[in-house]
């Protein structure tokens, strides 16, 4: 059975403003059923890379196509079949919840018939029940972002693009969105999404880019990333108490107040640790610690 | 919530109602609040002016006063309930709700809006200028049944006086800019097209100005239909008032696609 075309593609994608380049040179597929992440600092181009997936942004250069149609081209058609969910919860403040999706569900020209049975599926998804005739300004920010992801599913989208899709949310919300998310992959549902949670790429995503001043540097499945790219253990500790003489088969950074000691073994950082006194940690190495590897720990200006 | 049969992609005039119907929407969960005060104002402006002022003035441009002015009460209302939401409402949902970024994920492309918000403040230059008119006509300053046409040079008002305020948007930094807007260009516009008084008794150099100000024909065409006498110069008018304020719509919505496209 021949593979069934991507969902997107993108070649040799650039996004100009002016001269600076906010996405320089980024080729990447997302296969259907598949969830697949931007990872980046602020100001990376992940935001930009998705503005122009859903057709809110021409491209400068470069091939891009979603559904196999050009977003310069079928704008229209690709949005009838996308789902997005924006950084910010851009609601429709003078409605209510039921008519924040009714009017949303005229956008995408659904008949009326189906609507209402539409709209109580997902208030039930989305767990807004018995808030249908809420305002929007008396919604906390967990019920809000629900219902932003709930008004991104209304047209059945087979794409759904999701701007950090937790971000600023307590750890009960965030939960419930990874399932919600996860059951929709089950369906057949294809996502993508940016995250600075490396714990929210680890639940979600199958595959998953790391950027950094719009160029890519690094693509793969999250767990195989890692193994690939550092020793599987890293000792944490003061960097005061930092070892002088290394053995072989580790590698030692500091960053600040703190000394990463890395080893492919755990045993082998143990005697590092004791020699250091009990204020040490030693873990597996993850997702953060790549990405700070690739991106470096300079703090960045916010985007 | 399995894959359905996928409805059509909705037509562009599909998509420009739909805009209209959410404007349309909103405006109607408030009807009263918003409408009243445009019962009210006709009510206080009759009992200023047409005790007051229209005594004092007698007769203008061969009736009286009272007549005279309503016609252009009218089409003012509907130049500023549109210069007001296309000013100040287009800010707010270009800028604090977002409601435009909400919308330009949908099918719905950014002209379509544009052309959804505009039909939606020439509808209302429509409704508003027909409860002015309506109004002012129990007070016997209605002298012809064509008269009953005046709302629909309302709506080409609207249209005009909206596209203005969405090119102020494209231009502001912030809110406080739009009273250059209203002192600046709404101001003068109301007073210099012929409103209070004939642009006749303008400087020259001001009256060819002012013959061109988008307001002009809107109330020299209302003021006919108010009276059933027509001067020479409609059809001339008329053609003005049907595609200038189409040109300037045009011209509003390739700013905002400018703007919100990049």
């Amino acid at each position: 059975m021949p593979s069934p075309a991507p969902v997107l593609e993108a070649r040799h994608l650039v996004k100009r403003y002016g001269a600076e380049a906010a996405v320089d040179d980024v080729s990447f597929t997302v296969e259907r059923g598949e969830c697949f992440g931007l990872l980046g600092p602020n100001g990376a181009g992940k935001t930009t890379v998705l503005r122009m997936a859903h057709c809110s942004s021409p491209r400068t250069s470069g091939v891009l196509s979603v559904f196999g149609l050009d977003p310069d081209e079928r704008p229209a058609e690709i949005k009838h079949r996308l789902g997005v969910v924006p950084q910010s919860d851009n609601l429709d403040d003078e409605l209510s919840v039921g008519k924040n999706l009714e009017i949303y569900a005229g956008y995408f020209g659904l008949p009326r018939a189906g609507v209402q049975r539409r709209i109580r599926e997902l208030i039930a998804f989305m767990s807004l029940e018995g808030r249908e005739d809420a305002p929007i300004r008396e919604l906390s920010g967990g019920l809000k972002r629900r219902l932003v992801i709930a008004r991104a599913l209304l047209n059945e989208p087979e794409l759904v693009v999701l701007d950090e899709p937790t971000t600023g949310l307590d750890p009960q919300v965030r939960h419930l969105i990874w399932a919600r998310l996860r059951e929709l992959k089950t369906r057949g549902v294809t996502l993508l999404l940016t995250t600075h949670y490396m714990e929210e790429a680890h639940q979600l995503c199958d595959r998953l880019l790391v950027m950094d001043h719009g160029r890519i540097l690094a693509e793969g499945r999250p767990r195989e990333l890692v193994a690939s790219r550092l020793p599987g253990h890293v000792l944490e500790l003061p960097s005061a108490s930092a070892p002088t003489g290394l053995p072989t088969g580790t590698t030692c950074e500091i960053h600040g107040d703190l000394a990463y000691v890395y080893c492919r073994s755990p045993e082998a950082l143990e005697p590092l640790a004791a020699a250091a006194g009990s204020d040490y940690r030693i873990r597996s190495t993850t997702l953060e610690d790549l990405f700070l590897k690739l991106t470096g720990r300079e703090l960045r200006e916010s985007d | 919530m399995s894959l359905i049969d996928r409805p059509p992609v909705p037509n562009r005039v599909e998509r420009i109602l739909a805009v209209t119907r959410r404007h349309v929407y909103v405006y109607t969960r408030d009807f009263w609040a918003n409408s009243f005060p445009t019962v009210l104002e006709p009510l206080t402006f009759i009992l200023a002016v047409g005790w007051g002022l229209a005594t004092a003035v007698g007769r203008m441009g061969g009736t009286d006063y009272l007549s005279f002015l309503a016609p252009a009460q009218a089409m003012i209302a509907a130049v500023y309930t549109a210069a007001f939401e296309e000013s100040y409402g287009a800010y707010f949902r270009l800028r604090v709700d977002h409601n435009y970024d909400s919308m330009l994920v949908t099918p719905v492309g950014v002209d379509e809006i544009f052309w959804g918000e505009l039909l939606y403040t020439g509808l209302k230059g429509v409704f508003y200028s027909a409860i002015v008119i309506g109004v002012l006509a129990l007070f016997g300053t209605v002298h012809s049944p064509c008269a009953l046409a005046i709302p629909l040079v309302g709506f080409f008002t609207s249209l005009a006086s909206g596209s203005l305020g969405l090119y102020a948007v494209r231009f502001v930094t912030s809110l406080n800019q739009f009273n250059f807007f209203i002192s600046g260009v709404i101001s003068p516009l109301i007073l210099f097209s012929g409103t209070l008084f004939p642009i006749a008794s303008l400087p020259a150099a001001l009256q060819i100005v002012a013959r061109w100000l988008p307001l002009y024909p809107m109330v020299g065409l209302a003021r006919m239909l108010n009276t059933g006498v027509f001067a020479p110069e409609w059809p001339w008018l008329l053609l003005y008032a049907l595609t200038v304020p189409c040109l300037m719509a045009a011209f509003a919505v390739r700013l905002m696609r400018a703007r919100l496209i990049q």
